[in-house]
């Protein structure tokens, strides 16, 4: 399984409808083509790994959760630039989040501008 | 009885021997005494009668021994001091109607002493009866003494209706009920004092029931002149003499204080529970947030992209639109749950109105969905779809379906198997519907079975207690039952019933 750079991709993990489908078409909007995935579970047996650019992800959902995606995904030598959303930040989270390589540690509901930028600099990487 | 004249007869045998047989003596000397006298005064001759009278007076004075010695007496007198000239054929004669009187005279005396006996048992049995008729009427006044007592001092009021609803007699504590004295207060109709309307919609009814003999008691609120009291009332029917019912007997003991402290306690009751419920809602914070943050989320996103589409050089009106639309829609389902946490924490009175289970269910699970996933736990829903709907106050059935679900959250937290949370909701049969609440979790003791339900008794770190113990008494005052269960393989189950009405209006 390769992560290439050049991926445009952009994957939402959220398994509240609403805030997945919003996102889509907030980042629609900027330009941004995404793909919005349930569950972490779901997006890891999708195979859309290979082509995710950057990877929009809540951290507390039933099943596994956000960190333990993103470390999955570094145990599988994917790193995909990893943008948290979540309701329930706090701030040790947010260090450990940072510290496994994460781009950006958002609270709900966040500011649009600095969403993009992150995902700008996700993909410019 | 015949013991005591025997025994008045035996007193004193030597004096009155004495006495009887010197009656005797006397008697024929006294006779002898007479005749000489008249002789002396050339009277007839009288000692043969005079000689009978002695004999006579000494049988009925001294008995019937003494009697034969003074006719033997009267005889051998009369013999050597009277008749000494005379033959012996006049002198038998003579001793012969002495005998035969005496003989008579004997007769005479025993029944006389018979009579004597009878007379003195009858005055023995005459004092018996007196004493036990003066016994009976001490009894019966002491008790008439004690029955005034009852009616003039009892704390309940006691009073005689009659047939005609009028008071017949009144007892001190209803003549001061109602502020006036007692006498002006028989005569007066029921109505006069209750109320045309309260007596005949409350208490002519009940009085009716007692004239025909029944027993009656019933309990209510009534006013008088002390003002507002809640009273047990018992009307029993009174006959005299005659089989027919002529009034009835009304005692009413006030119970005002009992009934203001039921009260007080069924409202300590509902504020309890309500305390149960923000404090189950503060355990619920986090995850409340974080629900309603959800819709938040979305709104902001619309509404940035809403922006987005009209800040272009080309702005898409259309796509603006939709996003637009899109934040309306989220925001009113973060509304929603903002209604749903107002309407479970609602202090009110209780309201019993006709509720739909699966929806009051359905509320729940909606608040505590997301509790459930910060700990990975799966909501299943088995809800009949033909529930019938029951009498019930909302509030209280959905905090005992959200202490169950929590309960089970509760249990589920820690352990290594899938944790899986079911509801189910079907009828029981024609009287009952059953709510089942089943989790994977740690189980129950089986040696705790009872206890759980106790006040104040929790294996949990924290909170009261308090929750199942509360919710039992919710689901008891509703009619219904509540119990656990052990689930196999894993897990409790918690299951209680709630009655359906009888009349099923739709």
């Amino acid at each position: 399984m390769s992560c290439s750079k050049e991926n445009k991709l952009v994957a939402i993990v959220d398994d509240d409808d609403s805030v997945r489908g919003t996102l889509h078409e907030l980042l629609r909007s900027a330009g941004f083509p995404s793909r919005a995935f349930e569950s972490a579970e779901e997006f890891l047996e999708s195979g859309h790994q290979q082509e995710t650019g950057c990877l929009i992800t809540d951290i507390r959902m039933p099943g596994m959760s956000g960190l333990e995606l993103q470390a999955r995904l570094n145990a599988e030598r994917c790193r995909i630039p990893t943008i948290f959303i979540t309701a329930y930040g706090d701030e040790e989270m947010r260090f450990q989040a940072l510290r496994a390589g994460a781009v950006e540690f958002l609270p709900k509901p966040f500011d649009d501008e600095v969403l993009i930028e992150s995902v700008r600099a996700a993909l410019g990487r | 009885m015949n013991q005591i004249v025997k025994s008045k007869r035996a007193a004193g045998p030597a004096v009155s021997m004495a006495r009887r047989y010197g009656l005797a003596f006397v008697s024929v000397a006294a006779a002898l005494g007479l005749s000489l006298v008249f002789a002396h005064f050339h009277l007839p001759q009288t000692f043969g009668t005079l000689a009978l009278s002695a004999i006579a007076l000494t049988f009925w004075y001294a008995g019937a021994a003494p009697g034969i010695l003074a006719a033997a007496l009267s005889s051998i007198v009369r013999d050597f001091l009277f008749e000494a000239n005379t033959n012996t054929e006049s002198r038998l004669l003579f001793d012969l109607v002495f005998l035969v009187f005496a003989l008579l005279m004997t007769r005479v005396a025993r029944m006389r002493n018979q009579l004597e006996l009878r007379v003195a048992e009858r005055t023995a049995e005459l004092t018996q009866s007196n004493e036990s008729l003066k016994r009976e009427i001490a009894e019966r006044n002491q008790a008439e003494y004690l029955t005034g007592q009852v009616f003039e001092s009892s704390p309940d009021t006691v009073i005689i209706i009659g047939t005609d609803y009028r008071y017949k007699r009144v007892n001190p504590i209803f003549a001061r009920n109602w502020g006036k004295p007692a006498e002006s207060m028989v005569g007066m109709h029921v109505a006069e004092l209750a109320g045309a309307e309260f007596f005949e919609q409350r208490l002519q009814p009940f009085l009716d029931r007692c004239f025909t003999g029944e027993n009656v008691s019933f309990e209510d609120w009534f006013e008088n002149a002390m003002g507002r009291r809640y009273c047990a009332v018992s009307y029993s029917p009174l006959r005299s003499g005659s089989q027919r019912v002529e009034a009835a007997l009304a005692i009413s003991r006030d119970l005002t204080e009992f009934a203001l402290a039921s009260e007080a306690l069924r409202q300590a009751q509902v504020d309890l529970a309500h305390t149960s419920r923000m404090t189950t809602m503060g355990e619920l914070t986090a995850s409340l947030a974080h629900e309603v943050n959800q819709p938040i989320t979305a709104a902001v996103n619309g509404a940035s992209t809403c922006v987005r589409w009209l800040t272009r050089t080309d702005p898409d009106l259309g796509e603006a639109r939709e996003a637009a639309l899109g934040v309306i829609r989220n925001a009113k389902r973060a509304a929603d749950i903002v209604n749903r946490i107002r309407s479970i924490s609602k202090k009110g009175e209780s309201k019993r109105q006709l509720a739909d289970v699966n929806v009051l269910i359905g509320e729940m699970i909606a608040l505590l969905r997301n509790e459930a996933s910060r700990y990975s736990i799966s909501i299943q829903a088995d809800l009949d779809s033909n529930l019938p709907k029951v009498m019930a106050d909302s509030v209280q059935v959905q905090q005992v379906i959200m202490n169950l679900i929590m309960n089970s959250i509760d249990a589920m937290k820690g352990i290594d198997r899938p944790r899986e949370l079911a509801i189910r909701s079907r009828p029981a049969d024609d009287r009952y519907l059953m709510i089942s609440v089943t989790d994977s979790g740690v189980g129950l003791p089986p040696e705790q079975m009872d206890q759980i339900f106790d006040a104040f008794f929790t294996t949990k770190s924290h909170g009261l207690g308090m929750g199942l113990r509360i919710s039992r008494s919710i689901v008891e005052s509703h009619g219904g039952r509540l119990w656990a269960a052990n689930n196999s393989p894993h897990g409790a189950s918690f299951s209680f019933t709630l009655p359906i009405p009888a009349e099923a209006p739709e």
